[in-house]
């Protein structure tokens, strides 16, 4: 199959998520505010830790705030994107509705996890965005046409490495059909992304930084706007979206094998 | 007196069993929660690090803080018992009990207890396990007074805790999907609740306020009693006034839904 053709697919699926919206449109509303509340949270705690403290890990407030707003920009397009899909991927895989998606005319993977559109989450992009942009002005950045398509570029990693690891979480319903909530897996980990690199010491540094992706994921990002871009920390972030996506497709793939239907 | 008592014992026993055979869901929850911390631990401990007090309190009360806040949510969190409602009003499940003697708040009321006296107990291995690598970052006060404030204190907050949650459910008589509004009340609680950060971070008015807000005796209140950020009985004293005032106006506001939803309630087929 075709690239043309699977975004054919996509199109399709897009168009009928935002269809779908326009009919229950309170509660494309009420979710949408859900998500700026708890972006609001965060920021609310960043303004009250640097209420009593000048830095945290050599991060001043708006350099903070930058990386929060990163972070929420990475997290806010994987569940515009993905989350729909993949949530109920887990639940499928479980009750045996996994089926639908076996005998669809494409890769199984990308079937069942771009099948939904959460507009609710792709409109608070924008206020991420806004964060983002609010403290660069509020730092006197002034970052170079390459820097901030570095910074594009490596927001886009940023969601294929978030989205490897939500497959990777949930695909865990192939082996232990009973771990409901496993998804929480994917929010505590994500919580890590919110935090200077700089933070983290000995074995926290060790797994938190070096083993799993999601402290770096946020922090290149927002390093490459604050001063530039290293030619490590992208080789750095591009070897890692390699390796963490291959790791779902595979895990993704190997988990197929054990699913069968109904009765897992 | 009796037979009603034995009425709700069983409901009580039924829901200790059925919290003891999800020992895994326990088990997960208590994992993310031990990242959590880790994650409390590491961004507070960078922000105390030149600084020997944060709002007059050092990084070892503050740490405190947090752990407590972590024991006490299985000890009187209303984790899901707002869905279960919901979802019992919508599958038609609560006409069982229109037909029975059997007071359906007490019957929720009674299942609540039983499931966070499972969790509440259990979260205790944890904490004991991990008690040597974390008493050196804690810092518990041994005033007796606190624990004699800090038990009623902590009732009530449980009180106020389910409330809120059975309010909620409520709301499936007149609405279809109750989530969004549950998670956004979430965000709002735990901001005010003190899950975030200590209220008494705040700035002082914003801190006034809150405490006649009914987040602040749902967590913060018992938890700063337990690990000396209320200092003073007396306040303490006039805060469980507040508190048993909430506490009564959101068990008001509960019956009143109910009394309010059972007349909009069709009963089919059940």
């Amino acid at each position: 199959m075709t690239l043309a053709h699977y975004a054919r697919i996509w199109f399709t699926s897009a168009r009928y998520s935002i269809v779908r919206t326009l009919m229950f449109r309170g509660d494309f509303f009420i979710w949408a505010l859900v998500e700026l509340f708890w972006m609001t949270v965060n920021i609310l705690m960043v303004s009250v830790i640097y209420a009593h403290t000048k830095t945290v890990a050599g991060w001043t407030k708006y350099e903070m705030l930058l990386l929060v707003g990163t972070s929420m920009l990475i997290q806010r397009f994987l569940m515009g994107f993905f989350w729909s899909s993949i949530f109920e991927m887990g639940r499928n895989i479980r009750s045996g509705n996994f089926d639908f998606f076996m005998a669809q005319p494409g890769n199984i993977m990308f079937m069942a996890t771009t099948r939904k559109l959460d507009p609710d989450s792709l409109i608070n992009s924008l206020v991420a965005l806004s964060v983002v942009a609010y403290s660069a002005h509020q730092l006197g950045l002034h970052p170079s046409l390459l820097d901030l398509a570095l910074y594009v570029f490596l927001i886009f990693c940023g969601v294929v490495i978030h989205y490897s690891v939500l497959v990777l979480c949930i695909s865990a319903a192939f082996w232990i059909t009973s771990a409901q909530g496993i998804e929480g897996s994917y929010f505590t980990l994500s919580e890590f992304s919110r935090l200077p690199r700089q933070a983290f010491v000995g074995v926290a540094k060790f797994a938190f930084v070096w083993a799993l992706p999601m402290v770096v994921v946020s922090n290149i990002p927002a390093q490459v706007l604050l001063h530039g871009a290293t030619p490590q920390a992208i080789a750095w972030i591009l070897g890692i979206t390699v390796a963490w996506f291959a790791t779902a497709a595979i895990t993704f793939h190997r988990g197929l094998r054990r699913y069968a239907s109904a009765s897992s | 007196m009796l037979a009603t008592l034995t009425k709700y014992a069983a409901a009580f026993n039924v829901g200790l069993q059925s919290n003891l055979v999800y020992r895994v869901n326990f088990a997960v929850r208590g994992f993310f929660s031990f990242f959590h911390l880790v994650v409390v631990f590491i961004l507070w401990s960078s922000a105390y690090s030149g600084n020997a007090a944060i709002g007059g309190y050092s990084f070892a009360q503050t740490f405190t803080y947090f752990v407590a806040l972590i024991v006490v949510q299985f000890m009187i969190g209303a984790f899901n018992e707002d869905y279960q409602i919901s979802e019992e009003i919508r599958n038609g499940l609560i006409n069982q009990f229109l037909l029975k003697p059997v007071n359906y708040f007490a019957y929720r009321f009674s299942i609540y207890v039983s499931a966070r006296l499972v969790t509440g107990l259990l979260i205790l291995l944890p904490v004991v396990v991990t008690y040597p690598l974390l008493k050196d970052y804690l810092a518990v006060p041994h005033d007796w007074w606190r624990l004699a404030l800090g038990l009623p204190a902590l009732a009530m907050s449980a009180l106020i805790q389910f409330g809120i949650a059975y309010c909620f459910g409520m709301l499936s008589f007149w609405l279809l999907e109750i989530q969004g509004m549950v998670i956004l009340s979430m965000a709002l609680e735990s901001v005010l609740g003190g899950q975030i950060f200590p209220l008494d971070l705040l700035p002082d008015w914003l801190f006034r306020i809150s405490q006649y807000l009914p987040y602040y005796y749902q967590m913060y209140f018992p938890v700063a009693i337990f690990t000396g950020r209320l200092n003073d009985p007396a306040a303490i004293i006039s805060g469980l006034g507040i508190q048993a005032c909430w506490a009564v106006a959101i068990l008001m506001i509960g019956q009143f839904l109910w009394t309010r939803g059972l007349r909009l309630h069709t009963a089919v087929g059940g």
